[in-house]
């Protein structure tokens, strides 16, 4: 036990795995010296040369798998068991001594070399081959074989000259036991570090170490040379197997083969030692490296399969994930592109309904104004409606004109406050009511309150600005009441003046409302405008501003008829491409009669009668005609329209024309018509024409072309007020 | 009844006292001696027919006027017209000598003519 230089450093996981289990260490010391001494013992069975020259010396395989398995602690095993075996084949205990301390030198330093390069014991790689053939097993069992034939020499157990055949002989052994044993006894511990063999691989296994038996047995039976035939199977037992089947495969071998030249059978008979030693050392180191290369490759080829497999699998996977999440964003796209085409779907239908909303409200509003203003004789009308462009700002402001009894026109302009159908609908109402009120009581106050109670009863009250005015065409005099709604203009040549007084809040704010009136007088050649806000309304622009503009306007256009008049306003205040809110435009103008001949178009209809009569009425009065006079000529003048009325058109309607004029002292009038008049005989009653020949001082009737032509003339005292 | 005229009828004594304001034309003679003829009892006698208030009427209403009073003259009742001499439709009634049919008075008597 001497001649060791000190205590072989364990490793951390060494002494970990040592230190907890001293037992367990002790017991793994006797099994490593038992089984190196019986190792021993089978490698002298199988000497050559006495009980010294062995050419596989197993024990040193069974060292080198101790120690790298178990760890270099089991060195004292070793020590031992190789004295116990050098022992008596030694010359003296000293010289057992030394063998014995090379013995266990050469694989502490074969593991220590090992484990310097990263060795890794299931030998699964090629530069583990590689490792252990050279640095295992032909660089480390120098020590032992240097240090054992030299003991051999110097003890005089051999002579000097044959001292380098000693060494080879102790060398090749050293290394053959490397070779052969210790990857066997590596391959113990990875049936169950490794994953376990199924039923198939024991039977493989079996079935191929039989096979090797019987192959080997058979080579060192026969004078053939036929050792190479254990080759493929131990390939094959590496191909299939890796290190579990070729180990102990090119171990049978190995020992078979060995003990085959130890007992001279075969292809080792009658061959000299050196020739046997050389066969034997090819065939174990080929088997040997044939195993252990070929089951490295298969190992390294299969790991490669696996790292590609899992990577493959991983790729997979990846893919997989990949997939899914890729599935997940087009689902989750498709799902936005449906809700998007959903919203949009909505939108456009939401646009068609506010469109079609539009639309109806405009035609409502449209077909609820009075499409022409009613032809009234005395007075010129003129009036507009524009639409908003945008489309909800359709609907609310509205006007209208009445013609009332007695000859008064009933004059309104409103707004109802919203939009679309909702405020064309109250519009309606409220025009309506205002009709029938103002039929009922035309005085501005009385309709206005009518009006408030009809507008307090509506559903969702809204509020409603109406200005009202009631214009005598014979005094000229103008009633109005105004609730809220920007005040009318009355223009002349001279200038322009709001009507600003008879306020009152919007219809609809106030629960209660009494509604003042006031009063204005037209003077002759001034025009009356109504207006809505839109009008004047512009953003950045004050009230006052865009009154004083409208006021502006209007004057500059005080001499243009009517219909000119309205256009010019709304080209002036509008602009084409966009109206921002409705604009209602209505506008008045007594026909300027005085001095002037008179004259009058009209359906030759009953109803139209008192229209002649009031407009000739007026003509009369104001050409200074006495009031005696005039009533006569106007029942002259009536039964002239009325026998037009009812003779001159049969199925057919037409028009009757009036004029009248002043010549010299004497009033003409001139009742014409363009239908054919039926026979004298046909006519009823008789008086008519009597009274016209009575009440004036010439009537002729001329039948012309297409049509009757009356004339009637009659001397008044013009001036005097008789 | 169109805007044009208007009939109030009230009694007078034993007499009816029927008054039109407003104007008779072509368009509502019909109407106007339906609305006097409905505003007159059986069981009257005399029938004034108050015209001061009229301010126009026409051949159309001479006509009406003398159907009325030949309508009223089947049920044994007198119709008398009362026109002042100034009014504007006197002229008209004098020419188309209504007196035949209808005599004129220039205002409602007090006492009533028990016909």
């Amino acid at each position: 036990m001497t001649g060791h230089a000190g205590t072989p450093k364990t490793t951390i996981r060494d002494s970990l795995r040592a230190q907890p289990h001293l037992l367990g260490h002790v017991g793994s010391l006797v099994v490593v010296g038992v089984g190196y001494y019986l190792g021993a013992r089978l490698g002298l069975g199988l000497s050559l040369v006495r009980d010294n020259v062995t050419p596989l010396w197993p024990p040193t395989g069974i060292a080198v798998a101790a120690f790298l398995v178990l760890g270099r602690s089991m060195w004292p095993a070793v020590a031992v068991a190789a004295f116990a075996v050098n022992l008596p084949i030694s010359a003296s205990p000293l010289a057992a001594a030394v063998t014995a301390v090379g013995n266990t030198a050469a694989p502490l330093v074969a593991v220590t070399l090992l484990n310097r390069v990263g060795f890794r014991r299931q030998l699964d790689r090629q530069r583990d081959a590689l490792s252990i053939v050279f640095l295992g097993a032909l660089a480390s069992m120098l020590v032992s074989a240097t240090i054992g034939s030299a003991t051999l020499a110097l003890t005089g157990r051999i002579p000097a000259g044959q001292l380098p055949a000693a060494f080879a002989v102790w060398w090749t052994g050293d290394a053959m036991g490397v070779l052969v044993v210790a990857p066997f006894l590596l391959s113990i511990p990875l049936f169950w570090e490794q994953p376990r063999w199924s039923a198939r691989h024991w039977v493989e296994a079996g079935a191929l170490l039989v096979l090797t038996a019987v192959a080997i047995t058979w080579a060192i039976r026969t004078d053939l040379h036929l050792l190479f035939l254990t080759l493929p199977i131990v390939g094959w037992a590496s191909w299939r197997l890796q290190l579990r089947g070729a180990a102990p495969a090119a171990l049978i071998a190995s020992l078979v083969a060995t003990w085959g030249a130890a007992q001279e059978l075969g292809p080792f008979a009658g061959r000299s030692l050196l020739e046997q030693m050389f066969t034997l050392w090819s065939f174990n180191a080929c088997v040997a490296l044939t195993s252990f290369f070929l089951a490295a490759l298969v190992s390294e080829r299969m790991q490669a399969a696996d790292a590609l497999a899992a990577s493959a699998a991983e790729l997979e996977e990846r893919v997989r994930l990949r997939t899914a999440e890729l599935s997940e964003a087009n689902a989750r796209l498709l799902r936005e592109i449906r809700e998007r085409s959903e919203a949009q779907e909505q939108l456009s239908h939401e646009e068609a309904r506010a469109q079609r909303e539009h639309q109806i409200a405009e035609t409502l509003q449209r077909s609820l104004l009075p499409e022409r203003m009613p032809l009234i004789p005395g007075v010129d009308l003129a009036a507009r409606y524009v639409p908003a462009t945008a489309d909800v700002q359709v609907g609310g402001d509205w006007y209208d004109v009445v013609q009332l009894p007695g000859g008064l026109i009933g004059l309104a302009i409103g707004d109802v406050a919203g939009h679309g159908l909702q405020a064309a609908a109250t519009m309606a109402q409220v025009r309506m009511a205002l009709r029938a009120y103002a039929m009922q009581d035309p005085a501005p106050s009385s309709v206005m309150r009518g009006v408030h109670r009809l507008v307090a009863q509506l559903p969702g009250t809204e509020m409603v600005t109406l200005m009202y005015l009631l214009f005598d065409p014979v005094t000229r005099q103008l009633r109005f009441a105004n609730a809220g709604h920007p005040p009318a203009l009355v223009f002349g040549h001279g200038g322009g003046a709001y009507l600003r007084d008879g306020l009152a809040p919007p219809i609809g704010v106030t629960a209660d409302a009494t509604f003042a009136e006031a009063s204005h007088a037209l003077r002759p050649g001034s025009t009356l405008l109504l207006y809505t806000d839109g009008l004047v309304e512009r953003r950045g622009v004050s009230i006052a501003d865009g009154l004083e503009r409208l006021s502006a306007a209007a004057v500059a256009r005080a001499g243009d008829d009517l219909e000119g008049l309205c256009d010019g306003l709304l080209s002036a205040f509008l602009e084409e491409s966009h109206v921002a809110d409705d604009v209602a435009l209505l506008a008045m103008r007594p026909s300027s009669v005085v001095g002037g001949p008179f004259s009058l178009s009209l359906p030759a209809e009953a109803r139209m009668l008192v229209q002649v009569r009031e407009t000739m009425r007026r003509w009369l009065r104001e050409s200074g005609v006495p009031s005696k006079d005039a009533d006569e000529i106007l029942i002259a003048c009536g039964e002239a329209c009325a026998n037009v009325v009812r003779h001159a058109y049969g199925a057919h309607p037409g028009d009757m024309g009036v004029e009248a004029r002043l010549v010299d002292g004497s009033v003409e009038v001139l009742v014409r018509d363009d239908g054919a008049w039926r026979p004298a005989a046909d006519r009823g009653g008789g008086w008519g024409l009597q009274l016209m020949s009575a009440l004036m001082d010439s009537v002729d009737v001329e039948h012309r072309e297409g049509g009757t032509d009356v004339r009637m003339r009659r001397r008044v005292a013009v001036g005097d007020r008789a | 009844m169109s805007d044009l005229a208007r009939i109030e009828a009230s009694d007078h004594g034993a007499a009816r006292l029927v008054r039109v304001s407003g104007e008779i034309d072509l368009s509502n003679a019909r109407e106007v001696m339906e609305a006097i003829a409905g505003a007159v009892p059986d069981e009257v006698a005399v029938v004034f027919l108050d015209l001061s208030d009229t301010t126009y009427l026409d051949s159309t209403g001479i006509a009406m006027i003398f159907r009325l009073a030949e309508r009223l003259g089947h049920r044994r009742q007198d119709l008398r017209l009362v026109v002042p001499t100034d009014g504007p439709v006197r002229a008209v009634l004098d020419l188309t000598n209504v007196q035949l049919v209808a005599p004129i008075e220039e205002t409602v008597p007090d006492t009533p003519d028990q016909a």
